[in-house]
């Protein structure tokens, strides 16, 4: 028997179309209407032509009056626009997660579970659905109108009690989360009967947007002015103010970018070439006068002391964290006894960023603030001068202003109000390096283990394999500090830049929870995850039939397909790894948040 | 956290000691009081093994919700010692005259005994791993070896051309060569003695009385990959006994549960039942 098998066909970026229903004549419409109308179909390339992204890269979705059709929280990876009809976007407080009907994902039945005892391959990775041969499901609920099937019960009820911006024929949303790779900012619901929508997946609007340079200046703005509202709505102080306060600080307020969106290539040159803390950019720099503060929006930055001839990492600062506030609160208070900024911020990568500059703060929030606004007025000019460095380990030591908490109490679902500094968020300065020069706060779900517990008894392996076509989605090595690995598992960033090139939309965030995981229908073997991922965490394996032969295609060249570790979402009870383990040496943690990995570090 | 987990384990190990005393205490009186007492200790000894047995089948399973595997293995062991005092209950604190029935309890002992040995490994041997560093996976340890094989042979026989001598591969045939060919030195990694390494690296040392500068530098190199080949080594030791204690232990627990099941057979059998 030949010990390959032959596949149809390589499948390729359109294979499968991300509607079934887009038909020539719905293309054809399309075209006719704004701002499609007004596109220049020259100026994209043969590869690419506008009729052929509106063909596979988008759906018409009819929705009837009350459906939502995305909801606050939800991840999503595309945009829409407004065909037909009207929709309404809640906004900010959004509505309670029982009435957008928020469920769980859907796991296997006990049935299902059991049946894999018996019902699994015996051979590695074989495709049942063959990727890019027009079989579609798998467990990914990528596919688009994930709000779809749910309608608000009391129309007129959620229109009286939370305020709503209408959008109609034309306007466009959902680009945040299609962009950003963020949660949806809002829940958007069909306002009329037989409301049509555009879905496009965000690789279709990223081209839309690269070609049409009037589509992406249109796009640009609605982010903007969108994104800062709700950013801005994101910080307590900021929260509290008066309605034409929040308008004064909104229009003082900058957007700032720094470094690559892609940066994955450069962070691996830079690791080949040694060289790391000294050549990230500077965003605020130590003994500066505060010119703003800095909330950072998306990506990581690093916070820097000077020790000796070198910089030290204090922290790192995620989406939702400020820096400087401190510094600006103390020299409004205390005049005549002004402080500079007491660390450097550094990017890692990629960092965008909100400045809102001091003299605002003067003028509009600071006076409106309470005195629990403010923080401890500790902070002396003397102090700031004598004991710039103190341990990381030392009680007391802290970040100035509320990007102290704000640093060290991340995570997905905490927020800049929360509890200060814990006694056991306390991660020794070798490890917070360690955990920055190799950019693991990314994880959410890091892979740890302690090497002092681990028999390397390979048992989380085992159970990996046993739980995915008999192919670990993990490898038990990696970079270790100390007693601590972080092995080669997806972490599932808070920036996934794997989702950056996929020209399927296959690897993508699950709508529920956010786990980065891939689509083996739509997964064309392209390898751009694999090749962008900077923690090595996607392998390309070959698919093979039932019969254990090879795939391949037409040009003699097997079929491969990305995998990672998908966190067992359709398993019970978690991941079969961490449940594996008989020597509690392993856990997922999320490093995003020091918490979590002290609490891990002193279990 | 920590404090949860002593807790439990102190409550575990409380359960433990009480149930050992009441047994140890009561035991006699039972053995007096029940006539069938041998045959109920019988029976719940095989039903101890059964459930010991079946940490085996939960890890062949991983996709089952069948709890998880740190808390059978906790389970697993303070059973495990439970387990041995219904042991020495069911023999009535003596060793068999029987060979059968002996057999049977050496076996029994030779389990547990591994059992126990198996957990001291698993709490020792880890932090050495970690402790020297180089960590390998031990399906690897093959691959690291041929590459450290093939840069000391590159070294050895790169300086000749230079030096125009053969001192340091004729050394590096005569002494190094056996150590880099295949793993080495497993018992003394095992007693954590340093003692073949440094003697290695003292050979080195006087062999560079007789090379030049360039040699020299070649040597160095040599010591660098002797000291590496030397963690792989340690690496591979300590992983081999972390690996190699279950081949004791799981095919001695298999063979006890068929001796049980023939021993049962034939107290049945050949004795009207067990008294």
């Amino acid at each position: 028997m030949s010990a390959v098998a032959l596949a149809p066909d390589r499948p390729r970026r359109w294979s499968v179309a991300f509607s079934e229903d887009m038909s020539d004549a719905a293309v054809q419409r399309l075209l006719g209407i704004a701002p499609f109308r007004h596109m220049n179909a020259a100026s994209f390339p043969r590869s690419a032509p506008l009729a052929d992204i509106l063909r596979n890269d988008a759906g018409i979705r009819r929705y009837k009056k009350g459906e939502i059709i995305v909801r606050e929280g939800d991840y999503g990876t595309s945009a829409f626009m407004v065909v037909s009809g009207a929709v309404q976007a809640v906004l900010s407080p959004g509505l309670p997660p029982a009435i957008v009907g928020r469920r769980e994902p859907s796991r296997r039945g006990w049935f299902s579970t059991l049946a894999q005892w018996w019902g699994n391959s015996r051979e590695d990775e074989v495709l049942r659905s063959k990727p890019g041969f027009g079989v579609a499901g798998g467990k990914s609920r990528s596919g688009g109108a994930e709000g779809a099937g749910i309608v608000l019960q009391d129309i007129p009820r959620v229109l009286g009690n939370h305020r709503t911006a209408a959008l109609v024929a034309g306007d466009f949303f959902g680009e945040i989360a299609a962009l950003s790779r963020m949660p949806r900012t809002a829940t958007v619901f069909a306002d009329e009967d037989g409301t049509e929508l555009l879905e496009i997946r965000w690789q279709g609007l990223r081209d839309l947007m690269r070609h049409d340079p009037q589509l992406r200046r249109h796009i640009d703005g609605i982010y903007r002015e969108r994104a800062l509202a709700t950013y801005l709505s994101e910080i307590p102080f900021i929260r509290r103010l008066p309605e034409e306060a929040k308008q004064r600080v909104m229009a003082a307020t900058q957007f700032e970018t720094y470094g690559d969106y892609d940066w994955s290539g450069e962070y691996k040159k830079l690791i080949q070439s040694g060289a790391m803390a000294a050549k990230e950019q500077t965003i605020a720099a130590e003994g500066d006068y505060p010119n703003g503060v800095i909330m950072i929006r998306a990506g990581f930055a690093r916070l820097t002391q000077r020790h000796g001839h070198g910089h030290r990492t204090i922290s790192y600062l995620g989406s939702g964290r400020v820096y400087g506030f401190d510094e600006v609160a103390h020299n409004w208070r205390h005049p005549l006894d002004p402080i500079p900024l007491q660390h450097t911020l550094r990017v890692i990568g990629y960092t965008h960023v909100l400045v809102i500059p001091t003299v605002t703060l003067e003028q509009v929030v600071l006076p409106a603030l309470g005195p629990e606004d403010f923080p401890p007025s500790r902070v002396g000019r003397q102090e700031a001068r004598s004991a710039p460095v103190a341990p990381i380990s030392a009680p007391g030591t802290h970040v100035r202003g509320i990007s102290v908490p704000a640093a060290f109490s991340g995570g997905k679902s905490r927020t800049l109000e929360e509890s200060p500094l814990p006694v056991e968020a306390r991660v020794d300065s070798e490890l917070m390096e360690f955990l920055t020069e190799n950019r693991f706060f990314n994880g959410t779900e890091a892979m740890l283990i302690d090497m002092d517990r681990c028999t390397r008894c390979d048992d989380c392996v085992r159970a990996c394999a046993s739980t995915h076509d008999n192919n670990p989605r993990f490898l038990r090595h990696g970079p270790v500090h100390e007693n601590i690995m972080v092995a080669q598992a997806c972490m599932h960033c808070a920036d996934p830049i794997c989702m950056i090139g996929c020209p399927t939309g296959a690897i993508h965030r699950d709508a529920f929870e956010g786990e980065v995981v891939v689509n083996p229908s739509t997964c064309i073997g392209c390898t751009v995850c694999a090749n962008n991922c900077p923690y090595g965490a996607i392998r390309m394996v070959e698919a093979r039939d039932e019969s254990g032969r090879i795939l391949v295609a037409s040009d003699a060249k097997p079929i491969v397909k990305a995998t990672k570790c998908d966190l067992c979402l359709d398993q019970y009870g978690g991941p079969a790894c961490v449940n594996a383990c008989p020597h509690d040496a392993l856990d997922r943690v999320n490093l995003n948040t020091l918490d979590d990995l002290a609490a891990w570090l002193r279990r | 956290m920590r404090r949860r987990l002593a807790l439990r384990r102190a409550a575990m190990a409380t359960i433990l000691i009480a149930a050992i005393w009441l047994i140890a205490v009561k035991g006699g009186g039972w053995q007096q009081s029940y006539p069938h007492f041998t045959y109920l200790s019988g029976w719940g000894l095989f039903g101890l093994m059964l459930i010991l047995t079946a940490y085996n089948g939960r890890k062949k399973l991983p996709f089952i919700p069948l709890l998880s595997s740190r808390l059978w293995l906790q389970v697993h062991l303070y059973l495990g010692l439970f387990t041995g005092v219904v042991f020495l209950l069911h023999l009535r604190w003596s060793w068999p005259s029987g060979w059968f029935e002996a057999a049977l309890a050496f076996l029994f002992s030779t389990v547990t005994g591994s059992g126990i040995v198996g957990w001291w490994l698993s709490r020792a041997l880890p932090p050495r791993l970690t402790t020297v560093g180089g960590e390998v996976p031990y399906d690897r340890i093959p691959e690291v070896v041929r590459a450290l094989r093939e840069d000391a042979e590159r070294v050895a026989l790169g300086a000749i051309p230079a030096a125009r001598t053969t001192t340091l591969s004729d050394f590096y045939a005569s002494r190094l060569a056996g150590f880099f060919a295949a793993p080495a030195n497993f018992t003394a990694h095992l007693r954590g003695s340093r003692r073949p390494l440094n003697r290695m690296l003292a050979q080195i040392g006087e062999v560079r009385r007789f090379v030049n500068s360039e040699e020299g530098k070649s040597l160095d190199q040599l010591a660098d990959l002797v000291r590496s080949k030397d963690a792989v080594d340690l690496q591979r030791s300590l992983q081999l006994v972390l690996k190699g204690w279950l081949f004791v232990h799981i095919p001695l627990t298999y063979s006890l549960l068929l001796a049980s099941v023939a021993h049962i057979v034939v107290v049945y059998a050949f004795s009207g039942g067990a008294r």
